[in-house]
């Protein structure tokens, strides 16, 4: 990975050597829209119909299937931080993520501040009531077994997944649409500028936690993941690492919560439902765990496949099967069979067989 | 020995707390009857999927999050067992309904014991190096349950249907009138605490497992196969929670969300009663029945529809702050 830095070289060129592969990477994300436009003859705009704009045609659709990605990838990189690197493990990631979208909806619907400053004023608190939330269910648990903590979460998230589903301000379990948001943001009539947007979240966010672990606060976090009454010996106060980790990782799934509302453009109790503490868990698993670009593989490699299961039928000897049906089954064998069979996960594996064929010098 | 003073007196306290709300909460001695039987019955069904959760967490550190599944295979496997139709349809082979009755419950332990048996000597066995993804392995089963059954029996709830001698028949008292099957849940639920309680006290193999609890390496250090004692304890655990599915049933049907709300709740029963005591395990399960019947009660007419379903939880955040080591449990 680290390569001796040739001592004539400017520091920007050597960092984009280094990341050659992501920046290309990059690049063709951000070309994405048009190439897809170019290859299947339809606008990435979406088609004009008066002053509005409809959005139909390959592109928009592939856009709206690739922001599923980047969301995904961003609540995997959260969960990523926080079981990856610090090994805490959080059966309640939902618990943030949906939080954060209730917060936005109601800032957007129910109150009567201007449609830009709600948005903001919505993302900004929720985000930090992200935060808050990770502090205090970390300072209750933290301090115990991290069984304890695991419980905890799936705990604290099924009773926001039942308050929410009955209370009757937000509708209970059909939820609300969001109807007022920002012409320029709002997906069904500029899709291009939301998925350049989250594009920007996920880059934002791939380098925050790139970052973050690199730093000596980082090394702290993988030292309590490889042991922590270690850590704790070494003079480390490893609670308020562990309580920091929690907090920025809810903050990031509460960031994916809100660009989740502001996509469907619908509040709801299904994101505080299971599947978004599943999902995250699953991707980074199969990803790489503690590998900083495999939720992001996990993420999309996930949902692509779902998107193009969606449609296929199983035919078992006369037993057609559609595979949409039987998704989630699916997800959990693979789930199990990565566990057990495969633990590092895609990245986490491609980098062990890399180092075993370089020895190092 | 004062720790333990201290945690009589809190059980007394809540206990009679609950009771006292539950009474003044009702208007008559039927409805408080009513309360605490059902309180009872709750607590048993509790019971039954937490005991097996916390021996098994005690011996072997694994804290299992499919065995709300099992809770709800168990219920499936009776159900389908006792009706027409379904997988397997008895009603010609056996006429008699209470016959059935009890070979859909021997069918639902089967079903339970083997399910268990391959969970642990499958999945759980080559994980013992890493207990971390234990933990996300029995949550991944919980999920592949929970779709299997979805996918064998649709996601539609069926409500029990057909009628046996204890199911329904009824008693009066206070001028109430209650069902004797309630009660007949509640007189299994003792009989199965005493039994498990006198084959860990009394039996070797209970002996075994209560060593193991305390120190899993030395009972190995004597040349006891630990390995099979896991098997083992994790099988009947397994057994004795579809047990539980499959005889409440005829009471609270087969559901899909079964599983998980018996999961949290037997979580909050044994993070209680204190992780991997026994003791702990049964007073917990009734403690927090009647606390389930008592928010029940009390959520009626009001605008807390929610509060039954929350207060397990309620109860665990609240332990968690206050005593996280549970009642009985060793502070640690």
């Amino acid at each position: 990975m680290k390569t001796m830095q040739a001592p004539n070289q400017p520091t920007w060129r050597h960092w984009l050597r280094g990341n050659a592969f992501l920046f290309i990477l990059l690049i063709g994300l951000i070309l994405f829209p048009f190439i897809v436009g170019a290859l299947t003859d339809s606008s990435p705009f979406g088609v004009p119909r008066g002053d509005r704009m409809i959005m139909r045609g390959e592109s928009v659709r592939w856009q709206s299937v690739l922001i599923e990605v980047y969301i995904l990838a961003i609540l995997a990189m959260s969960y990523n931080l926080l079981f990856g690197f610090t090994g805490v493990i959080s059966f309640g990631h939902a618990l943030f993520f949906g939080v954060a979208g209730y917060v936005l909806g109601l800032m957007l619907e129910f109150t009567a501040i201007e449609t830009g400053w709600a948005l903001l004023l919505g993302a900004l608190a929720g985000i930090a009531i992200c935060g808050v939330l990770g502090l205090v269910v970390g300072l209750v648990t933290l301090r115990l077994k991290g069984v304890y903590f695991a419980i905890f979460t799936l705990a604290v998230a099924e009773m926001a997944f039942i308050f929410f589903g009955r209370w009757q301000l937000t509708r209970a379990e059909d939820g609300f649409a969001i109807t007022e948001l920002p012409l320029w943001l709002d997906p069904s009539q500029n899709r291009l500028n939301f998925y350049y947007v989250t594009l920007i979240a996920v880059v934002i966010t791939f380098l925050f936690i790139r970052r973050l672990v690199n730093s000596p606060t980082g090394a702290v976090f993988k030292a309590i993941r490889e042991n922590e009454d270690r850590a704790q010996s070494m003079g480390f106060n490893t609670l308020n690492y562990k309580l920091l980790s929690l907090t920025i990782a809810g903050m990031l799934a509460g960031a994916a919560g809100l660009l989740q509302v502001i996509l469907n453009k619908k509040v709801g109790p299904e994101l505080l439902g299971v599947s978004y503490t599943v999902d995250p868990l699953l991707m980074t698993i199969i990803g790489g765990i503690g590998t900083f670009s495999g939720p992001i593989i996990g993420a999309g490699g996930l949902h692509f496949l779902d998107v193009f299961l969606r449609d296929a039928e199983l035919n078992l000897g006369g037993l057609v099967i559609d595979i949409a049906n039987i998704w989630a089954l699916l997800l959990g064998i693979i789930f199990i069979l990565t566990v057990i069979v495969f633990p590092f996960g895609i990245i986490g594996t491609w980098q062990r067989w890399r180092a075993r064929r370089k020895p190092p010098a | 020995m004062t720790g333990q003073r201290a945690s009589l007196i809190a059980i007394v306290v809540i206990l009679g707390g609950l009771v006292g709300v539950s009474a003044l909460n009702s208007s008559s001695p039927g409805d408080f009857g009513i309360t605490l039987l059902s309180g009872l019955f709750q607590g048993m069904l509790l019971f039954l999927v937490a005991s097996g959760l916390s021996i098994v967490f005690g011996l072997m550190d694994v804290l299992n999050l499919a065995q709300g599944s099992y809770f709800m295979v168990g219920a499936y496997v009776a159900y389908d067992a006792q009706h027409a139709g379904g997988l397997i349809d008895l009603t010609a082979v056996i006429p008699d309904p209470n016959l059935r009755f009890i070979i859909a419950v021997i069918a639902a332990v089967l079903a339970g014991a083997l399910l268990g048996y391959l969970l642990e000597r499958g999945l759980l066995r080559p994980l013992y190096s890493r207990p971390i993804f234990q933990l996300v392995l029995t949550f991944g089963v919980s999920l592949v349950a929970l779709e299997l059954v979805k996918f064998i029996w649709t996601t539609t709830p069926y409500s029990w249907t057909e009628l046996f001698g204890v199911r329904e028949s009824f008693f009066e008292l206070f001028g109430q009138r209650f069902s004797t099957y309630r009660l007949f849940v509640v007189g299994m639920g003792g009989v199965l605490i005493v039994t498990i309680a006198l084959l860990l006290q009394r039996s070797r193999i209970g002996i075994i497992i209560r060593a193991g609890v305390e120190d899993r390496e030395m009972v190995q250090a004597l040349g006891i196969n630990v390995r099979a004692v896991f098997t083992l304890v994790f099988t009947l655990g397994c057994a004795i929670a579809a047990f539980g599915g499959a005889i409440a049933a005829p009471f609270l049907g087969a559901s899909t969300t079964l599983g998980n709300a018996f999961l949290l709740q037997s979580i909050a029963v044994v993070v209680l009663g204190g992780m991997g005591s026994y003791s702990g395990t049964a007073v917990g399960s009734v403690l927090v029945g009647l606390a389930i019947a008592v928010a029940q009660d009390v959520a009626i007419g009001t605008d807390f529809a929610a509060l039954p379903s929350i207060t397990p939880m309620l109860l665990l955040v609240l332990v968690l702050l206050l005593r996280p080591s549970g009642l009985f449990g060793n502070s640690r």
